[in-house]
This record gives structure tokens, sequence and C-alpha cells, in this order.
């Protein structure tokens, strides 16, 4: 089992490596078969892996392996260990399988880019990262792949290099995410120091020992990591500048994988949180808050994956709810179905993209759903898992979290209320874009070619995969009724509420009412365009102005201490001492140079007179 | 032993070498330099001749004819150096000779 | 005080002198010529006292080789060279000759200290009673069994001068950028 995981972790590296060696020996489209088949294998593993977990009993579901002795300092030991148990074989089935399908997908999608093998390096590279940080057996490991997940992200947002935006927005991204490594880092110091170990079997179990202070300080310092990883308030403005990278990357990276990971620290960590029950909550009310602030700005949003980005935004608002509340089961679950059919958006609109030859402004389509019929069929099963209308996958997973939320007190009920708004919102932006895209008449004249309208078969293959599994992912578990998921995850990451069936009906019938009155007003508005729709706020156009509040507080500042430190610091005195020395050296030597007149009776006199002054000293001092 | 003890002699050598030296160093012309090399090679010779009587062994006195010996080869490089540089009409004065100049 | 002794530091006050003087002339003369000349006096007085020192061959090869043949040599080039006159005194003595000056007195007053005072008296008294004769027999014999290293090395010396006399002297090649 240990080998089916190391292989699972190792494989995509292997293909990053021999990609990255091979070069121009590779072809292009051999490195995307390379990459493909690497993370195909990954998923194979994960599902061997899988398997042989089940044969295990409930209990006895935890297999670390050690590879070797990473290092040790005094009394510190850290290794380079990885974990399988059911919540990292969880993750691992969703990294490698959606990723397998997006890079499959790729191939496709980069067909004819100049720098496709740098891309599908990139993307093994990527995989390998996700998988080190979700198969970790320890948090040093963990924060390791952490950072590899943000480098990665980092070289596929600014892929496309040439493009100032993109490089930009790849800074950003890394820039923002490095703030919360630093705040994770100081978390582990502290934990360590406490502790004097990272291993997950040894902080977890002392985790209820830690005095509250040092609790908090260290769950602050994960869920700052969190935060900035899976872009919630306050370090959310990353995200969407990311679209600058090609569609296939937001995709996995910023909607099904890495994103995520920061849902998937809080409830591996989940001790820790619980020993810091107001970290906790303070978890769920980010979460709450991002959802419902992501959800009125996609509503003004004309790029077409911007709305899908922030959409990832707020469900995985809803996903930090979920973990914050302790509803672990469902937030992992919500993590799952919202994997396969936020993918599916993301890849969708890259056929969309695609065909319109690179158009991305929501303003300039309509009437595509005559020209791209499967695409458009795509489009709704993914809506309508993303509103969360029965029976799709949404529905299942995300009525768990409200009522998980309904039944956690007054807390929990201003939490549910938002999370109800958030229903409201999600149906609205999401038809929004759909009607906007797909109904209404055709703009002239944009379509690139009418072969395009046909995706190829790596595009359309896994399009079409993920539209069933939106459809029917859901079914993974149903309520109370069906529960393998929460089943599986039980050892790891107990719930902490669990709500009645009246509190379950309730919410659902609430949220599904408000997910269709949503679609609704988008149909008056967009689709029959029965009514007009209002003037976007300049609030919502502005993103509620974090950009500018980010630029005023933190980059302006910066810059000036760079100048001011420019001015008085680096050049009079870095450079100047450096000018000195030089200068002191040169004088040094042209003085030493007059030594050497060329004239015999120089250097005879020298001799002379050295002479003269040896004896004497000889003479007096013995 | 007649005459004027051993530091006598020491006297003059020492009075030989120190005007050699100071020919040495303040002539101009390389002829007279060499002269002025050959007055302290002498007086060496005087000092080496003085102890070897002092301590009578022959020893100083082998030394002094090698030295002797040494000196006359010298003053054939030298001469020969002062010829070839007259020859390519170079100044005779070592204040002129400053290619080595640094 | 018996004659011979008289006798002896007589002769010895004259050639001293008369070597000193000469040595001074040899480095004041402008002509060169005056020069070598000065330096035959110093060779020769420089004889007497090795006589004097019972260093007879000594005494007669300074005079065969050195009077004889260097000088003679030296006096072929000044002749050849025409005797060109530096003037070392003009224009007052420079501050270069000064120190000079200055530099070889110090030398001469550290000799003169060193001898008087760390020899502690041990040059003063008579000289051992087995001395040497400095005769061509005794020299020879030294040569040839306790120094025969330094004999034939001497002999390789005057080789590599002869040599390097011939090169020097030779037409051959005119060294590019020779003039100075």
């Amino acid at each position: 089992m240990s080998a089916a995981a190391w292989i699972c972790l190792l494989a995509p590296l292997g293909a990053a490596l021999a990609i990255t060696l091979a070069g121009q020996r590779l072809s292009r489209r051999g490195a995307g078969y390379l990459a493909t088949a690497s993370v195909g294998a990954s998923f194979v593993a994960a599902v061997v892996v899988f398997v042989l977990l089940l044969g295990d009993s409930p209990n006895n579901r935890e297999h670390p392996s050690v590879a070797w002795h990473w290092l040790t300092a005094g009394s510190y030991t850290f290794n380079l260990g990885i974990l399988v148990d059911p919540l990292s074989t969880y993750m691992m089935l969703i990294v490698a399988g959606v990723g397998f399908l997006i890079v499959a997908y790729s191939i496709g999608y980069m067909d004819g880019d100049d720098e496709e093998r740098r891309y599908f390096a990139y993307m093994a590279l990527f995989v390998f990262s996700m998988l080190l940080l979700v198969q970790a057996g320890n948090l040093l490991i963990l924060l390791a792949g952490w950072g590899m997940v943000g480098l990665s992200s980092y070289l596929l947002i600014g892929f496309w290099h040439e493009r100032p935006e993109a490089v930009a927005a790849a800074k950003k991204a890394f820039v923002m995410n490095a703030f919360g490594d630093a705040a994770m880092a100081l978390g582990l110091f502290l934990l360590v120091q406490q502790t004097g170990s990272l291993d997950f079997g040894v902080v977890f179990p002392a985790a209820g020992g830690l005095s509250p202070t040092v609790a908090n300080l260290v769950a602050l310092g994960l869920l700052g990591g969190a935060v900035a990883k899976s872009a919630q308030l306050p370090l959310q403005t990353w995200l969407p500048d990311a679209m600058e990278g090609p569609t296939p990357v937001s995709a996995l990276i910023h909607a099904a994988t890495m994103v995520t990971a920061g849902v998937y620290l809080i409830v591996r960590t989940n001790a820790i949180f619980e020993a810091a029950p107001t970290v906790q909550e303070v978890a769920a009310g980010l979460g709450a808050a991002t959802l419902l602030m992501a959800g009125l700005i996609a509503l003004v949003q004309t790029d077409i994956k911007r709305v899908i980005a922030y959409s990832t935004m707020s469900q995985i608002g809803y996903m930090f709810l979920a973990a914050g509340i302790g509803a672990y089961a469902d937030g992992m679950f919500h993590l799952l179905t919202h994997a396969f059919f936020k993918a599916l958006l993301f890849l969708a609109a890259g056929i969309v993209i695609h065909a319109l030859s690179g158009e991305q402004d929501l303003r300039k389509m309509g009437g595509l759903r005559h020209k791209l019929p499967r695409t458009y069929w795509s489009f709704i099963v993914g809506g309508l898992a993303l509103a969360g209308i029965p029976v799709f996958s949404g529905f299942f997973s995300k009525d768990p979290i409200l009522s998980s939320a309904l039944a956690q007190g007054w807390y929990g009920e201003i939490l549910w209320v938002v999370g109800m708004v958030g229903c409201f919102l999600t149906g609205l932006y999401t038809f929004r874009m759909i009607f906007l895209a797909f109904w209404g008449e055709e703009k002239d004249g944009d379509l690139h070619a009418p072969e395009k309208d046909v995706p190829g078969i790596s595009m359309g293959v896994t399009v079409a995969i993920l539209t069933v599994l939106a459809a029917i992912a859901g079914f993974l578990q149903v309520f109370e009724l069906w529960t393998p998921v929460s089943n599986w995850l039980d050892p790891v990451a107990p719930p902490l509420v669990v709500p009645t069936s009246t509190q379950e009906v309730v919410s659902s019938l609430v949220a599904v009412t408000l997910g269709l009155g949503g679609i609704g007003v988008a149909w008056w508005i967009y689709g029959a365009r029965r009514a007009e729709a209002p003037e976007p706020s300049k609030l919502l156009e502005h993103k509620f102005y974090f950009d500018e509040l980010y630029d005023a507080i933190f980059y302006r500042p910066a810059v000036l201490l760079a100048h001011g430190l420019l001015r008085f610091v680096e050049r009079p005195l870095v450079f100047g001492s450096l000018r000195e020395l030089t200068q002191g050296v040169r004088e040094l030597g042209t003085g030493v140079r007059n030594l050497q007149t060329g004239l015999v009776r120089t250097y005879a006199f020298a001799i002379a007179a050295s002479l003269a002054v040896v004896t004497l000293v000889f003479v007096v001092v013995r | 032993m007649m005459g004027p003890n051993i530091v006598w002699y020491l006297c003059v050598s020492a009075f030989l070498f120190t005007t050699g030296a100071a020919g040495v160093l303040i002539r101009r012309s390389p002829l007279i330099i060499l002269l002025s090399l050959e007055i302290m090679l002498n007086g060496a010779n005087l000092a080496l001749i003085a102890f070897s009587r002092y301590h009578g062994t022959g020893d100083g006195q082998i030394f002094a004819l090698t030295v002797m010996a040494v000196a006359a080869a010298e003053v054939v490089v030298g001469l020969g150096l002062i010829v070839a540089m007259a020859r390519r009409r170079l100044e005779l004065d070592v204040d002129k000779l400053r290619t080595l100049r640094g | 005080m018996d004659v011979g002794n008289v006798l002896v530091w007589i002769v010895w006050i004259l050639a001293a002198f008369a070597c000193l003087g000469s040595g001074i002339a040899v480095i004041s003369f402008s002509n060169p010529f005056y020069s070598a000349l000065s330096l035959i006096a110093n060779l020769a007085s420089l004889a007497v006292l090795y006589l004097l020192l019972s260093a007879e061959f000594v005494a007669a090869a300074q005079v065969l080789v050195y009077a004889g043949a260097v000088m003679v040599m030296f006096l072929f080039v000044i002749a050849y060279l025409g005797g060109r006159a530096d003037t070392p005194w003009a224009g007052g003595p420079s501050w270069q000759a000064l120190a000079a000056v200055a530099a070889a007195g110090a030398i001469f007053v550290e000799v003169i200290v060193v001898i008087g005072l760390k020899t502690g008296g041990r040059l003063t008294h008579a000289p051992t009673t087995d001395y040497f004769s400095g005769s061509p027999y005794d020299i020879g014999q030294l040569f040839l069994t306790d120094h025969l290293l330094a004999f034939e090395i001497t002999s390789i010396v005057l080789l590599v001068a002869a040599v390097g006399g011939v090169i020097l002297g030779s037409h051959a090649r005119e060294l590019p950028g020779a003039e100075g």
C-alpha cells in the first residue's frame, strides 16, 4: 500500500523531470501524453491505495510511511514521510482524478502553443506538489508541498510571460500566498516549540493539552495560510487576476485543487482548531463573508472566467463555513462535487473561448447554444449543480453544510442566513452568465471557425466525463440516508454537529427555492429580456475596493521605502563604500608605483639604506 | 705580530667598502659605477685576508682569490654591457635608462 | 719598540692612506680616465697591505690579475668610449648625493661600532702563532684539497663570463626598439 502511495506521489514528478530534461527531443504532443499518462498512473495508484485501505477495518486505517530522516536539529527530528489514511486517500483520488482529466483536456487546448512542453512540465510539477501536500505525514512536508503548489501556481499563471498582465498577476498571487505561508510558518514554529514535533501522530493528540493562547496563535497562523491559499477574505484579491493563466490552469489550480488546500488544512488539523474554538468560528465567519461578497461581485463581472473565479471563491467560502462549524465531512464532500462541476464549467468555458478565438467578454457573446449545443448542455448541467438544484451534485453537498450551520446555535443561524442569500446569488450570477453567453442573438462574426465548434477528442471527451460526474456525483452521499463519505472520513475528522431531520428538510427547501428564484430572476432579465438589468454599483465593480486598499496600505509604502533606501542607503553607503574602496586601492597602487622609478641608483640607495637600518637595529637590539 | 693589529685593517676595509658604496650611489656613469664596485670588492677582500691572518688559516686567502676571479668575470660582463649600450647609441647615464619604470 | 715594528708601521700608514686617498679619488674625478688610474693606485696599495699580512700569493695575483688585466680592460673601454665625462658635482650636491653619502657614512660608523663593541676585545690580543704562510705552495695545496669545489666552480664562472662577453660583444643582431 505504501508503495502504491509513493508511486502516486512520484509519477508526476518523474514526468516533470523527464519533460524538463528531454527538452526538444520530446515532441510537444509527446510531452502532453507523458504528463497525462503520469497523472493517470497516479490516479490508478490512488485507486489501488483506496481499495487496499477499504480492506482494513475502519479504525485501523492510518498507515504512515517514512522515506528517510530528513533533518535532525537538537531534539527535533523531521522525516520525509507520507501518511495513507482516509482523508489523504480521498484527496489523492480527487487530485489525481480531476488532474488527469484536466491535463488530458490540455492536450487539445494548448495544441499549437510554442511552449507546450514547459506547460506540461509545470502541470506535472503541480500535481506532484499537490499530492505531496495531501499525502504529507507531518506538517513540515505539508508546508513544503504548500510552498511548491504556490510556486507551480506562479509559474502557470505567468505562463504566457510576454503578457505583462499575466506576469503581474503571477507576482500578486505569489506575494499574497507568501504572506499566508509566513503566517503558517510562524504557527508551526510555535507548535513545534510546544509539542516538540510536527508529526500528525504526535501533534494532534497533544493539541488538547495546549494552553488556549498557544492554541489560538497556532490556529491563527494556520488559518492565515489557509485564507491566503484559498483566496478567502481578506487575502482574496489574487484569484480573479489569476485568470490570466490558461483556462485548464484555472480549472485545475484555481478551482479544483490548490484553492481547496486551505479547506484540507483546516480539516486535517481539526484537532488544533477544536482546541481554539474562537479561531474556528472566525474561519466560519470569514467563509460566510467571502461567499457573500464574492457572490455580489460575480453579478457584475463581464469576463466569463472571472464569473467562474468568483463563484469558486464563493463556494470555497461554503467549505470554510463547513470546516468552521465542524461539519468536516460535508465540507469535504462539497470539495469533491465542486471539483467536478467547477472544472466542468472552466473547461467548457475553455471550449467557448477557443471557439471565439480568445474572446472572453460576455457582452460580446450571444446565441451560442445553436453553435455549441453540447457545450451549452454541459454548462447547464454545471450551472444547475453549482446552484444546488436537485438532482445534481451540488444539491447533495451544499445543503448539508447549511443545515449543519442551522444546528449550531445563534452564530450558526446567522451563517445560515448568509448561506441562503449566497444560494440566491449563486443561481443568479451563474445563469446570468449562461444566458448572456448562450441565449440571445449572435453577435457578429466572432466565431473562429466552424471546425472549432466541435472540440477535439481530448477536450470533448473530458468535458463529457465531467458533465456526467457533475450530474451524478451527488449520489455519493445522500444526507443522512446514505453516508459513505462521512463514514469514510469519520476516523480522521468526526463532525462536531449533526443536524436533525427537520433542520435538514427546512434548510434544503429554502435553499432550493432561493436557488430556483435566482435562476428565475436571471431568466427574466437576461434570458427572456423582459426587464433591464440595473446599473452595477461602483462598489461591486471595484470589487469592494480591496485592490485599492491593499495598494495604498502595502504597495505604495513599500515602493516609497524602496526608493528611499535606494537614495539614502544604497547609493551613498553601499555604492559609495565600494567606490571608495576601489578608488582607495587604485590610489594605493599608484602610490606604490612611484617606488618603481626604473633608476638603478634608487634601488641601490634603497639597498644601502636598508643595510644601514638593519645593522643599526641589529647593533642596538643584540 | 708586528705592525698594527687586525682592527686597523678592518677599519681600512670598512672605509673602502663605504667609499665604494657611496661611489655607486652618487655617480651616473656606468663605468665609474663599475669602478666603485671594484673598490667595494677589494675592501671585502682586505677584511678576508686580515681575518685569515688572524686565525692563522688559509681559508680567507682562498676566498679572496675566488672573489677576485668572480670580480674579473663581473667586470667582463659589465664592460660588455657598456660597450653594447654605447654601440646602440644609448646614453651612458643611468638616470636616463628608465625603461623599467613602473 | 724595535726597528722592524716601526718600519712595518710606517709602511702600513703609507699604504693605508694611499688606499683611502685613491679610493676617494676614484669616486671624485669626473674624468673616467683619472678614476681608472686612481683605482690602479688603490689596487697597488692594497697589494702592499696584503704583503704585510703575509699573503704573498694573493698580493701577486692582485697586481697581475686586477691591476694588470682587469684595469687594462677598463682602460681599453674608456679609450674606446671616448672618456665621456659626467659631472657629479655640478650644480651643487643634490639631495640624492647627500642621502647617499649619509647612508654610506652610517654604514661605516656602524661597522666601526660593531667591531668596537661587539667583538668584546677579542680582536685586540695577538693572533695565533701558527700562521699560514701564504706562499703559492700552501695556497695551491689548499685549493686542490680542502677547497677543490671552489676552485672548479671558479673556473666555470670564468667560462660563463667569457661566453657572456663574447655574446655581448658580437655584432650579430640589432634588436628592435633598441634606441633608448
